[in-house]
């Protein structure tokens, strides 16, 4: 058994060099930066003709941050922007993937259509967004100006409140293929006997979707969820090409206003506070992507 | 419901299906065709003897830096896709089969990184890369398109490890090749598949990204997104250009897209759901 337990330690050691390089880019620009945020945020810096001054600030930058109307109006539109963006995202995709699912949605043609909003860079998406809501030529207005369900034109991305919706529907359009991925795949794994089973008790269509496609997407469902929250949270490519924050910084979110703040304003402290706000929001909902992932892994691990 | 009522209720929500996706697409790719007075009449000229590749030709001029950008973009994304496999590869194998302690511990850590927000590591980043010159170079941008690739390529390249039998490698070790040799000339080449597909997601990724080329670059290393992003800015009443240039930088990962459409479907969704 001699040779046997030198090969296991010489895989053992390979597996750390095999790990080392991985390890350490990871460190260097995730776990550094992250410890280095978190310190920025009780700091006052200064960008000067010598470069950067560091001065203690303890927690000014936070209590300066709940105090700021722009900031918690930023955090309202944010939560609002997530669960709408949310729910939407979720009940498209379900739906999407249903109908992809069913027999007469199995074309390769279906799945083609599903994938390319999905591959389209996020910034052509929002200059494809941008010219279609363009007040004077773009084709939203034409159409329903057209369709006579309005006279004039509207000015979609020039209206407080209706911008941040009109970026949010730009967003949706954006992630519910990804997201039909994940629910088709759900989908694919529930095994047919069930439905079978179902049938045999005189379930209808409702029913089997009820007690036998809901409780097998459970998990999917969650990881969805969570997906989608970290992934709305952090929605910049759309302002910053559709709005810029404006008008009267109507569509300022979070991740923009932290971005602004640090390197528009150079207010670096205040924009990594904000930034860190935004990351315990994250981390949050990370942990339960997690949490909805370990307990399949143990069954899995026993059985 | 009635068996043709919902065959009537699929078959009509797919049509809506492919209209609302395909619309704005194949709308960005007809408006990049036309010149700007077709565009900026009433309604819309949509004559198909208007058509021309003049937004093109005009958008591809070096003055306007979408040229310049693309070819970053392809710098980038490629060096990021490479060196995101090799390293990944490795630590995929390593976390799969080299016996490492507590390996699904690493896993969700691992997997943790991915749900951080952009801005919290970008500011200090910034910061340290301002002072080691490392801002508005190529080799700044990939490494820190590595960290977030890296997660995504262990993630899925370990699901495929696992599935490689383990009776392959015991042979090999019986015959007495190290495990070193075992993964170069056993196990890799049998990956090769989804090694290729995996470094095409991690391109994807890296040609698309949009949050760290802007705080991370000045001039020498504007990608297409950045360029894209400006000119929408700088010259947006001319419509046509503004959409020629976003068409340009999307055909290459929308073609990558259909073409390893399988792979995706099959790999990274399934990926995401699993542990």
């Amino acid at each position: 058994m001699q040779t046997s337990n030198n090969y296991n330690r010489s895989r053992y050691r390979l597996g750390i060099w095999f790990t080392a390089p991985a390890v350490i880019v990871l460190l260097i620009v995730l776990a550094y930066p992250i410890i280095a945020s978190l310190v920025l945020s009780f700091l006052k810096v200064r960008f000067g003709g010598d470069g950067l001054t560091f001065a203690w600030h303890g927690v000014t930058n936070y209590t300066d941050l709940f105090t700021n109307q722009l900031f918690r109006e930023a955090l309202f539109r944010s939560v609002y922007f997530t669960v709408v963006e949310v729910a939407a995202v979720i009940f498209l995709a379900l739906s999407v993937a249903l109908m992809l699912n069913h027999p007469l949605g199995r074309s390769a043609f279906y799945r083609v259509v599903l994938l390319v909003p999905w591959a389209l860079s996020p910034v052509a998406n929002a200059v494809l967004w941008k010219w279609i809501y363009n007040a004077n030529y773009g084709i939203l207005n034409q159409s329903l100006i057209g369709l006579g369900l309005i006279k004039e034109n509207i000015i979609w991305l020039g209206t407080p409140w209706l911008a941040l919706n009109m970026i949010l529907i730009a967003d949706v359009w954006k992630a519910v293929p990804f997201i039909a991925l994940l629910m088709l795949a759900g989908l694919q794994n529930i095994p047919s006997y069930l439905y079978k089973a179902a049938r045999l008790d005189g379930a209808n269509a409702w029913q089997q979707f009820v007690h036998v496609t809901l409780p097998g997407l459970k998990t999917t469902l969650v990881i969805s969820v969570v997906l989608q929250s970290i992934w709305a949270l952090k929605v910049f490519d759309l302002i910053y090409v559709l709005t810029k924050g404006s008008p009267a910084d109507s569509t300022v979110l979070l991740n923009y206003l932290s971005w602004r703040e640090t390197f528009s304003n150079l207010d670096v402290g205040y924009g990594a506070a904000i930034a860190n706000v935004l990351f315990i929001l994250m981390f949050m909902l990370a942990l339960v992507y997690i949490r909805a992932l370990r307990p399949r892994q143990t069954a899995q691990r026993d059985g | 419901m009635p068996r043709y009522l919902t065959q009537f209720f699929i078959r009509f929500g797919l049509i809506a299906f492919t209209l609302l996706s395909l619309g704005p697409v194949v709308w960005s790719v007809v408006t990049s065709l036309l010149p700007l007075s077709a565009l900026t009449s009433k309604p819309p000229d949509l004559n198909p003897l208007n058509i021309t590749l003049e937004n093109y030709s005009l958008v591809l001029d070096s003055s306007r830096g979408l040229f310049s950008g693309l070819v970053n973009s392809l710098i980038i994304a490629t060096f990021t896709a490479a060196v995101g496999l090799v390293i990944g590869s490795m630590a995929a194998y390593a976390l799969a089969r080299l016996n490492m302690p507590s390996s699904n511990k690493i896993l969700m850590m691992i997997l943790a990184t991915q749900m951080f927000p952009g801005i919290v590591i970008a500011i200090p980043l910034f910061l340290v890369m301002s002072r080691t010159r490392l801002v508005d170079t190529h080799f700044g941008l990939i490494v820190v398109y590595l960290s977030f690739i890296l997660p995504i390529v262990i993630w899925i390249l370990k699901g495929f490890f696992e599935s490689v039998p383990m009776e392959l490698e015991r042979a090999a070790a019986v015959d007495g090749a190290s495990p070193i040799q075992t993964f170069r000339y056993i196990v890799l080449p049998i990956s090769l598949p989804p090694l290729f597909a995996t470094g095409v997601f991690a391109f994807i990724e890296a040609w698309n990204e949009f949050f760290f080329a802007i705080i991370l670059t000045r001039i020498n290393v504007k990608t297409a997104s950045i360029a894209i992003a400006e000119f929408s800015g700088q010259y947006q009443t001319l419509y046509g250009q503004m959409l020629a240039s976003a068409v340009l930088a999307s055909i290459p990962v929308v073609a990558l897209a259909i073409i390893f459409r399988r792979f995706i479907l099959e790999g990274f969704a399934e990926g995401a759901i699993k542990a």
